[in-house]
């Protein structure tokens, strides 16, 4: 026993797998102690923030400021009009203010600037221009007077008795502040999701969870497929039929259908988190059980057995000695690869909004599920989803490669 | 010739499951709480003030559905009609009937289905002899890859492929079964225009079913290479090719019945490809059925699986006494 | 061998059996059909080719329509055709039948359009229309010019066969219009009275539902009515279920094709309406894609395969602020769009707890609309601070009706969590034992809030409102049951808290708006599909209901509505949790131009150039060059 362990630790495919499957159970154990934060707390009012370190304006505009001299006079505007923007610009004056394009030089920002506060008219008919482009030059004309501005911000105080607005204090293009002196700030790490939430917290709450349907989905399974198989096949004839006839019924029946089905005769509650494990495993115990079954019928006529039934051993006492630990690895194989397909049953499930119905806890299918319907994958928001199918094939191969390595060990054939 | 008991008891048990199935399969969704009514009701009603002329309205498609009558008597129509190749009116898409709907998209599942399992099954299998037999590069390299990409759940890889090779890149379109301009004709442009819009959701498929065939594959493959009688042809001095013609063979064995699985249970199956890339089929009206309550629309769509499914078992089954002859034999005693 | 052999006998036996599945190969089957091995190599040599450029140049080809004489659209059509008959109700064919207060006048017509920027009524079939003192008789004239697709001219007796039609065969409409409706008489082929029902005292039952069916109900020719009852045998289901395939209508389009996948309308170029417009209306193809969700729809309208988009598109601003689409709405900053209706959520009055006003205006006060707007709706509503609250929706139309200044007092904007404790404090509701949930008799205040799975901005809103419960020590769990089992729990009051649309934009609105809150009438319905579903009852605001459709007054209106909306914000029985637009409309100009615009003086509704008076946008289209 101890020489197999220390085998299957020698297994370079059971190691890899087993640092990736630990390092994710212990990133949910020890993360919420660090980060105690709810992770279904709507904290981004908004949706889909990208991830960054958020700071507060307003505590940013009162910390000690430094003065660096960084390109402070030279124009706002070249380093905030993009070319794009200044060839657009360009065209305009061109179609509609008849400029020529020589007396025009996108080089030249500020001049370019000036010819445009000269011709530009929002209200004018703009002939042959689509309403989106109208718009388009209205917010670039608005943009660049806000860059003509003053170059200076001033922050202004309201005088509590009298109302009146004064200038507390100016503050200079040339006024940069140290990030790290700001003391109120948020960092998301994957940004927040379309609830405001940040994604990296749910995260890992979400694989804590998932993770627990996976292990009570794969248990069940297990357990019903390793019984189903051994009866099926060592007693063979007429149970076998029967056995393999309920198989095939469970095959038959979509698992959707039963999981509404039973989920609502409970009773009008939510579809919790440990039902929806109990029917995953309720509805992907049949392959097992085929697997079990093949096992066993090529294990009943081995001569160690037949011994055990001339002995006049208990049918129970055989199965028990001489027939189970010859299957144990399978078993254990078999264990893994349902604890792996079960998390990604409820992800499929969650997916098509037949998952855990309850909103105290979120799980990897649910992420997935309001990123999709809120189109993160459409916008570029890739941090509301992607993340979420990595975990899952992380787990998913994690466990294979256990599962692979495992299989090295209790069949040295497969050994390199 | 033992054959005929072996034949006869197998087909028995089968002929029992297809009944039993199909009596459960109509009794299960009706069990469901929540009333199919409602809903074609709500659609009809809408708009209206009149609290009289509502329930009017509602308790006539009551009536018209049938969903009043003991449970015994509606299945016995049910019989009845299916028999005839009659299979009654949809709730959901009423008037529409169950057999036109059915019609309508059993197709495009079936053609994105079966090639591409079958694709599938086959690059996984000889990914995975190959992995067993030369392994090298294949073993080490590409086999882990595909073995990672098996992993990835199904919607995740849709989404991907969506992501980079449509929107992205511009190489496929995104959505529907043929272009968006165009109406179904017998023309080259309409074919092409449906081969494209065939790839992602063809390969998305393909991708994930390679990987874990692979694997299989490989297993059986290297058990069977290791085995007495290859070694013993080897000394005799047998060619390599002939002897890994019937390696490859025995192998093969376990692989046919993962193989008649999932064409089995293919019809309801590229749900996650249908939703993603909006390509028509029968997952999403099953779904939409089951969610909707349409009680005849998911009867005649279980009982459509409930046969495949048992046919190819019973295949297999009926195969396997044939090609494995150790088979018949272990289930005698 | 064997391999070879295994994968051909697999072939074979699927391939008998799916034959038995069949009884009709659809139009798109058969080139998929031939040759499925043969695809399987096929597909592996073409791997990825640009096929899709190609496809789009198609034009003037037998299998497909002109893209840039083509109008695309999304979002209205879901799922298959069923019928093109105005008489069922479950034609499922949105393009073409939509009988709604903003009617969709593309096919069918209606007698006059409403136009919900100014709450007026703009002739169409119908030219003027005029009540007599006492309101019980409504005499519309007819536009002369107006004829069917057969050329012959719409005629009052039309008007008034379609009427009797709805009524005698018990359609939907019938059954609830003959409540308000006596007759439609033709008074001669170009004058049609609506004769509206009298109560016992001789006054009319309600005139505003009268005038409500003029913009809502299609005009039907009455012979061609007449062949189809001939030929179902005056059988009103056979009738009401008639496909109507070969129909006669008076619109601007014809159906040209239709499948599972698109729905196509091709211009009717002999249209009468030239003679209303001045024109024929741009586009000479109406198409609607079948879309299956909203995703693919968006990633359609994105690409510029969709020129008008009624879908929800989360953070639409973005598509032209930052991935610099062609892509814009009616307005281009905040709301974006024209809000019409309050998505609000139902307190079940007859549950302990949620009897006590105080709870229900507690959870009302601590729930934070902006998290809402920002989040569920990304800000595509105006805030409850723009807008403040009451019975009306934010138009004009409505905001005039209603005395903002009189409400100051009731009103609320929301994540008021330190008042909303304090008033339960106030009224004694408090915890007791210590679990973080308040008590009343000693249970715990624990509720369920529903709505239906899958309609995404309003789950996320509930999720809120769950989210502010926890804060006031008020247990509330969130509940997406599938459509059915909703229609279910909100019809027969099972529930404790659901959300659900009152009616919008309407000629009989804010009254039917109204009703729907406070109705004492719908309290009493044993399966409530009309409002009011958590059964409050409250005599004052009955009575003003019951005085509000016989009064012309309009400084009279704006103090009955001004009162119901201090009663409702007082008691609040339900309370809305955003505003949206009835419709949302958001165009992409890569093919087309001319759509309306706020500031463009048209006084076009923003309703996706089909609805109502919205249509008229269809006329202002031209191609980009």
């Amino acid at each position: 026993m101890k020489n197999q362990i220390r085998q299957i630790f020698h297994s370079p495919k059971f190691t890899v797998g087993f640092i990736i499957f630990a390092a994710l159970l212990v990133l949910t154990i020890f993360y919420p102690l660090i980060v105690t934060n709810d992770p279904l707390e709507m904290v981004g009012q908004g949706n889909f923030f990208k991830p960054g370190t958020y700071i507060s304006v307003s505590e940013a505009v009162n910390t000690n400021p430094y003065t660096l001299n960084i390109n402070a006079s030279s124009s706002r505007l070249e380093q905030n009009l993009s070319m794009e923007e200044r060839m657009a610009m360009a065209d305009w004056l061109n179609q509609f203010a008849g400029l020529s394009s020589k007396e025009m030089d996108v080089t030249d920002a500020g001049g370019l600037v000036s010819l445009w506060k000269d011709h530009y008219d929002s209200a004018s008919e703009q002939k042959g221009l689509i309403a989106a482009r109208k718009k388009y030059f209205s917010r670039l004309d608005k943009k660049i007077t806000g860059l003509l501005e003053d170059r200076d911000v001033l922050l202004a105080e309201k005088n509590q008795e009298t109302g009146e607005v004064s200038v507390k204090k100016t503050i200079p293009s040339t006024s940069y502040v140290n990030v790290k002196d700001v003391g109120s700030r948020r960092v998301f790490i994957l940004g927040t999701d379309n609830f405001g939430r940040d994604v990296l917290t749910e995260l890992v709450a979400a694989i804590k969870t998932s993770l627990k349907i996976g292990f009570i989905a794969g248990l069940i399974a297990t357990t019903i497929g390793l019984s189903l198989g051994l009866i099926a096949g060592y007693l063979g004839g007429i149970i076998d039929d029967f056995i393999l006839f309920i198989t095939n019924l469970f095959t038959v029946i979509p698992s959707f259908i039963l999981l509404i089905l039973i989920s609502y005769s409970i009773g009008k509650n939510a579809r919790g988190v440990i039902m929806v494990a109990f029917i995953i495993g309720l509805t992907s115990w049949t392959w097992t059980t085929r697997s079990v079954r093949s096992q066993v019928i090529s294990l009943r006529n081995r001569d160690h057995v037949n011994l055990s039934k001339l002995s006049g051993h208990s049918l129970f006492r055989i199965i028990l000695t001489d027939i189970l630990p010859y299957i144990a690895s399978y078993v254990v194989m078999a264990l893994i690869l349902q604890i792996s397909s079960g998390i990604l049953a409820e992800a499929q499930l969650s997916m098509i909004g037949l998952g855990p119905a309850t909103t105290t806890v979120s799980t990897l299918g649910l992420m997935m599920n309001w990123a999709m319907s809120y189109s993160a994958h459409l916008n570029g928001d890739w941090w509301a989803y992607f993340p979420v199918i990595i975990s899952i094939a992380l787990i998913s191969f994690s466990l294979n490669l256990m599962n692979t390595g495992l299989d090295q060990i209790f069949n040295p054939q497969l050994r390199e | 010739m033992g054959y005929k008991k072996y034949y006869t008891n197998k087909i028995i048990w089968y002929l029992i499951t297809l009944v039993i199935a199909v009596v459960l399969n109509f009794i299960l969704p009706r069990l469901m709480p929540g009333d199919p009514v409602s809903a074609i009701a709500a659609r009809a009603v809408d708009g209206m003030t009149d609290s009289t002329a509502i329930q009017a309205v509602y308790e006539d498609y009551a009536e018209k559905f049938g969903v009043n009558l003991p449970m015994s008597t509606q299945f016995l129509i049910f019989i009845k009609n299916a028999l005839r190749g009659d299979f009654g009116v949809s709730f959901s898409q009423y008037p529409r009937t169950v057999g036109n709907i059915i019609a309508s998209s059993v197709w495009w599942t079936v053609c994105l289905q079966l090639p591409a399992i079958l694709l599938g099954w086959i690059l996984g299998n000889v990914l995975g002899a190959v992995s067993a037999y030369k392994k090298g590069i294949f073993d080490k390299g590409v086999l882990p890859v595909f073995l990672f990409m098996s992993n990835v759940p199904a919607f995740g890889m849709a989404t991907v492929l969506l992501y980079v090779f449509s929107l992205k890149l511009g190489l496929a379109p995104s959505s529907g079964g043929y272009g968006f301009d165009l109406i179904p004709s017998a023309s080259i442009t309409f074919f092409r225009s449906v081969l494209a819009h065939y790839q992602l959701p063809f390969w998305s498929v393909v991708l994930i079913t390679v990987g874990g065939q692979a694997i299989g594959m490989r297993s059986m493959s290297i058990y069977e290479l290791n085995a007495d009688y290859v070694k013993y042809s080897r000394f005799m001095g047998i060619k390599d090719r002939k002897i890994v013609g019937y390696v490859f063979r025995n192998a093969m064995l376990p692989q046919i019945t993962g193989l008649a699985m999932s064409i089995g249970t293919m019809i309801g199956g590229a749900l996650v490809a249908e939703i993603i890339f909006s390509y028509p089929g029968l997952g999403t009206t099953l779904l939409a059925a089951v969610k909707g309550r349409d009680y005849p629309l998911i009867s005649a769509c279980t009982l459509i699986i409930t046969i495949m499914v048992l046919l190819a078992n019973l295949f297999v089954e009926l195969i396997y006494g044939v090609i494995d002859p150790r088979i018949k034999a272990a289930q005698q005693d | 061998m064997r391999k070879r052999l295994n994968k051909w006998t697999a072939l074979v036996t699927v391939g008998a059996m799916t034959m038995t599945l069949l009884s009709g190969c659809q139009k798109a089957a058969p080139t998929d059909g031939t040759g499925q091995t043969s695809k399987a190599e096929e597909t592996t040599q073409t791997a990825a080719q640009t096929t899709t450029a190609e496809e789009k140049k198609d034009s003037a080809d037998a299998g497909s329509t002109p893209r840039n004489e083509t109008l695309y659209f999304n979002g209205q059509q879901w799922g298959t055709i069923n019928d093109w008959n105005p008489l069922s109700s479950n034609s499922n064919n949105a393009m073409a039948i939509t009988q709604q207060d903003n009617a969709r006048v593309i096919v069918y017509e209606t007698l006059f359009m409403y136009n919900m920027l100014d709450g007026k009524l703009y002739g169409l079939l119908g030219k003027d229309y005029s009540w007599n003192d006492g309101q019980t008789e409504l005499t519309i004239t007819l536009n002369p010019d107006a004829k069917w697709s057969d050329q012959t001219p719409v005629t009052a007796q039309d008007v008034a066969y379609t009427f009797d039609c709805h009524k005698k065969y018990a359609t939907a409409q019938g059954s609830d219009y003959s409540n308000y409706i006596d007759s439609v008489v033709a008074k001669d082929d170009h004058t049609v009275i609506f004769k509206a029902k009298l109560d016992d005292k001789g006054l009319p039952v309600n005139p505003l539902k009268v005038v409500e069916y003029v913009p809502k109900i299609y005009v039907m020719q009455k012979a061609y009515l007449q062949k189809v009852e001939q030929r179902n045998g005056n059988d009103a289901d056979k009738i009401k279920q008639d496909r109507m395939d070969d129909f006669v209508a008076s619109g601007p389009y014809k159906s040209y094709y239709n499948d599972d996948q698109k729905v196509v309308f091709v211009r009717d170029d002999n249209y009468w309406g030239k003679a209303l417009w001045g024109k024929l209306p741009a586009p000479k193809y109406i198409t609607h894609v079948i879309y299956e969700n909203n995703a693919a729809g968006d990633t359609a309208f994105k690409s510029g395969e969709v020129d008008v988009s009624q879908q929800f598109i989360t953070n639409v601003q973005k598509l032209w602020e930052e991935d610099g689409l062609p892509i814009s709405t009616y307005i281009d900053e905040a709301p974006y769009g024209v809000c019409a209706t309050m998505p609000t959520a139902f307190f079940n009055v007859e549950k302990p707890g949620l009897d006590r006003k105080e709870v229900r205006k507690a959870i009302a006060m601590a729930v934070d609309y902006d998290q809402i707007i920002a989040s569920a709706m990304s800000n595509q509503s105006p805030s409850f601070k723009d807008v403040p609250r009451s019975i009306m929706n934010p138009t004009s139309g409505e905001q005039a009706l209603v005395n903002q200044d009189a409400l100051k007092d009731y009103q609320f904007t929301g994540n008021d969590v330190e008042g909303a404790k304090a008033l339960l404090d106030k009224a004694g509701i408090v915890d007791k034992d210590g679990d973080g949930i308040r008590e009343i008799d000693g249970k715990n205040l624990n509720f369920k809030a529903e709505c239906p799975d899958g309609w995404t901005d309003w789950n996320a809103s509930l999720e809120i409102v769950a989210a502010a419960g926890s804060k006031i020590g008020i247990g509330i769990e969130t509940y997406f049951p599938d459509a059915n089992t909703f229609y279910d729990d909100m019809t027969t009051r099972k529930f404790d808290i659901c959300m659900w649309n009152p009616p919008a934009a309407s000629v009989a609105n804010p009254w039917g708006r109204a009703m729907a809150f406070m109705s004492t009438d719908y309290a009493g319905l044993k399966v409530n599909w009309t409002g009011n579903y958590g059964g409050y009852i409250n005599e004052d605001a009955n009575n003003l209901l019951k005085k509000i459709p016989l009064e012309t007054n309009k400084d009279t209106l704006k103090e009955y509505y001004t009162e119901l909306s201090r009663i409702y914000l007082d008691e609040v029985p339900s309370f809305s949790l955003m505003y949206r637009p009835m419709l949302f409309h958001a165009v992409n100009e890569s093919v087309w131009t001319g759509f309306p615009q706020l500031d463009d003086g048209d006084n076009i509704p923003p309703t996706d150039c089909t609805d109502g008076y919205g249509i008229a946008a269809l006329y202002n289209l031209v191609n980009v060059k």
